[in-house]
């Protein structure tokens, strides 16, 4: 099967993903309730999409293609709304952030699809580790040279992404240091990390076509990448954030996807070049160990700085694009964020400190989805 | 058996006597049972331990008195106790407020289950007085053979929680309108409040200590670690001292520890995080539960008349189940395949029924013995019967994390569904 065509879309829309936990209501564990959310959410008209993932205590939502960041937020108020009264139906709880704190991975079951099946057999193990949750943001590209022009230039702001949306310190119970363990459960598949080189889409065609001809892939659905082209929409899909706790957090960085984007577009700021990446895998690692704490080298200089300085900075910088989009106000929530030190994943320590007990903080964080700090 | 147990008597002097020892053979055979049993047929460990408890009924073992009494009442109690303390932590009451269908199918299932085995045995020819304390035996499902058998699989969903539930519901009733009927089996005048009275004198009774229950938790988890050893300890002697004071009390031990864990929940949302501390403590009561049942309900008598009336009973309760939780699944948020689950998974009777059984024996030496005649056989044949029929259907559902042993290599490396 050859690459797609590279589908029009509008420059600059968004669409989001988030994958979500479904967790029972008395010890707070994941619960395999998959299917009977998808059938109770039929029921609910709504933007968008409620679709099943890889494993049976996990669901994926989606926006329509929106705007601007508060139309994100809006719709994803609305998809909430829905889930947690559904949820409540259930007796069961939704929530958010990277991984489930304490759930053991082999007493998982894979949701009953033929693609998750055949992942299953492929990937072993791998396929039950693979749940964790995150949130997909996809941009609208005028066409596909400019998508892989914005794919690269996004490249360079992949620690930033990290930091702000990092909420999976926590992995089978332990603290593993991390802000974001679960990036380091995508990398274990052999396809994940980086997008090759290709500033024109039809060398990624060639790319591409060698790929298929080796036999490793069959379509772009087989590339685990940080940020992939998703031709069928128009689209590049940045897939390096944990999903948040709040559905508020999760539009803003959609916001800050977006003024980025609108920036690289009005401007042209700055070419990307494959001296980019020698410090690519150093800023992700930083970014998901330390979170809002890490060191971020620039690609273009080589300095060294602390990652939130540079996450104020750019913000600052985007502030006129941000504005122009109506996404000053998502901008303000994660530049506040970011000069306090705070994430998800500090909130999630925070709260195991108080509570020693993470079902507990589980609870607290379903309580956080619903809008109730 | 007796002349074995004489000479063994004579010649063992263990400083606990000879019951406990007897006993703690028992319990080891049946440990043994239970996992060879698992292990090498996959049938769950209860039907073990039923099975070891019925051949040592049938064999004359004399540790288990019957109309139950003394300590063999109480550990029972205790066990139940236990298990319904666990159960009604799943059940949140605002639950019923954003799924008030989950009460109804509660109510239409445990309703119907006892009208069709009244009118069923009425039709075939029992007294009254026997076919409406036979029919309340019926309605209570057996939560503690229900949640064994999700132990044993390591099953969670939608199908096994809402079983859990719904039986929970269904023993709160019965215990309830059991022990009240217990108490109205001697008397001659019955007008409505002589019918009334003893519900509320046990639901008052069971209420009252279950708030001291709560309370008492409510009050020691502000500072105590919910997974704290001495947390788990504290729980279990609670529970322990609240059945003795609410059987004292003319109240029912175990519905008094179900209310006190729904009314915890109630007012500490916080998530359940004993049950995997209690662990081996509580699986060594249940255990003891299921042996003490089925030894008990092994000395039965029976008759060609027996039979029939206990398998009409059996398939009457069965087919009510079914239809009641399908009457009440419109609007409940599951598929009519899981309701047929739920009420699949909702056959097995034990250790509720025996002690509701128990009390109509003590209350009532006229109708009494007719009415264990029957419901002892139903609850040994359902204990097992029962157990078989809720695995599959955990099974069925695709809810269980464990195979269905012996499995191939393959299948057990790979995804392990039942279905």
């Amino acid at each position: 099967m050859g690459l797609e065509t590279f589908n029009h879309s509008e420059p600059l829309t968004l669409g989001v993903e988030l994958e979500l936990q479904l967790v029972n209501t008395h010890d707070y564990d994941l619960a395999p309730y998959a299917e009977d959310m998808l059938r109770l959410m039929e029921k609910h008209p709504l933007p968008g999409s409620v679709v099943p993932e890889m494993t049976s205590g996990m669901i994926e939502v989606s926006t329509g293609i929106c705007h601007s960041s508060s139309e994100v937020l809006g719709q994803l108020t609305q998809i909430r709304d829905a889930l947690v009264k559904c949820a409540d139906k259930l007796n069961i709880a939704v929530v958010g952030g990277g991984t489930h704190p304490f759930q053991q991975w082999h007493e998982r079951r894979i949701y009953d699809k033929p693609r998750f099946r055949e992942l299953s057999d492929l990937y072993g193990y791998l396929s039950k580790q693979f749940t964790i949750f995150g949130q997909h943001v996809h941009i609208g590209c005028p066409d596909a040279d400019s998508a892989l022009l914005m794919l690269h230039r996004m490249s360079r702001f992949i620690p930033h992404f990290i930091a702000l949306s990092a909420s999976s310190p926590y992995i089978q119970g332990q603290d593993t240091a991390f802000d974001s363990a679960r990036l380091n459960s995508v990398f274990a598949f052999p396809l994940s990390g980086r997008a090759p080189m290709a500033l024109t889409w039809r060398d990624f065609e060639v790319y591409f076509d060698k790929m298929t001809h080796t036999g490793v892939v069959r379509s772009m659905k087989d590339f685990y990448w940080d940020i992939r082209p998703k031709p069928e929409f128009g689209t590049i899909e940045i897939r390096v954030f944990d999903t948040p706790l709040t559905i508020e957090r999760a539009a803003a960085l959609s916001g800050f996807v977006q003024s980025l984007g609108a920036w690289f577009l009005a401007d042209q700021p700055f070419m990307p070049q494959e001296d980019d990446y020698l410090v690519y895998t150093y800023n992700r690692f930083q970014a998901c160990r330390f979170g809002m704490d890490a060191v971020y080298v620039d690609p273009a200089t080589g300095g060294h700085m602390p990652l939130r300085e540079h996450i104020m900075r750019t913000i600052d910088q985007i502030a006129g694009h941000a504005a122009a989009h109506g996404a000053t106000g998502a901008l303000h929530l994660l530049r506040s964020e970011a000069a306090a030190g705070q994430n998800d994943a500090r909130w999630f320590r925070e709260r195991q400190r108080e509570e020693q007990l993470l079902a507990e903080v589980t609870r607290q964080a379903a309580q956080r989805f619903r809008g109730r700090d | 058996m007796n002349e074995l147990m004489n000479f063994w008597a004579q010649w063992l002097r263990p400083s606990a006597g000879l019951p406990t020892v007897q006993w703690s053979l028992l319990l080891a055979v049946a440990a043994i049972a239970g996992h060879l049993l698992q292990r090498h047929v996959g049938l769950p460990k209860v039907v073990g331990y039923t099975l070891v408890g019925t051949l040592a009924g049938l064999a004359g073992f004399s540790g288990a008195p019957w109309p139950l009494q003394g300590i063999s009442l109480f550990l029972l109690e205790l066990g139940l106790a236990v298990v319904l303390f666990e159960a009604g932590g799943r059940i949140p009451l605002r639950w019923f407020r954003h799924n008030p269908m989950v009460l109804v199918q509660s109510i239409a299932e445990s309703a119907l289950t006892y009208f069709a085995v009244y009118w069923t045995l009425a039709w075939l020819g029992l007294e009254r007085q026997v076919a409406g304390p036979l029919a309340l035996v019926a309605l209570a499902a057996s939560p503690s053979v229900l949640t064994r058998v999700v132990a044993d699989n390591r099953a969670a969903g939608p199908v096994t929680e809402r079983a859990i539930v719904l039986s929970t519901l269904s023993t709160l009733y019965a215990l309830t309108l059991g022990s009240a009927r217990a108490e109205l089996m001697n008397r001659s005048s019955i007008t409505f409040s002589d019918t009334v009275s003893p519900v509320m004198v046990v639901l008052g009774v069971s209420i009252v200590v279950a708030a001291a229950l709560a309370l008492a938790l409510r009050t020691a988890l502000r500072f105590m670690a919910p997974t704290s050893e001495n947390t788990s300890i504290m729980l279990l002697t609670l529970v322990a001292a609240a059945t003795a004071v609410a059987a004292h009390m003319g109240g029912s031990a175990p519905l008094a520890a179900l209310l006190g864990a729904m009314l915890l929940k109630q007012f500490n949302p916080r998530p359940w995080a004993w049950p995997r501390q209690l662990g081996n403590a509580s699986a060594l009561l249940t255990m003891l539960m299921f042996v003490l049942v089925s030894t008990v309900a092994a000395q039965a008598d029976w008759s060609g008349r027996v039979a029939g009336l206990v398998l009409a009973l059996i398939a009457v309760r069965l087919v009510a189940k079914v239809v009641g939780v399908a009457l009440g699944n419109v609007g409940s948020g599951a598929s009519w395949r899981q309701a047929l689950l739920v009420a699949s998974a909702m056959t097995p009777m034990s250790s509720i029924a025996l002690l509701i059984a128990s009390q109509f024996v003590v209350a009532s030496p006229q109708t009494g013995p007719l009415i264990a005649q029957i419901a002892l056989p139903a609850i040994l044949l359902m204990e097992v019967a029962g157990a078989v029929i809720a695995t599959l259907a955990i099974y069925r559902a695709g809810e269980s994390s464990k195979p269905w042993a012996p499995l191939t290599t393959r299948e057990s490396a790979g995804e392990n569904h039942g279905s």
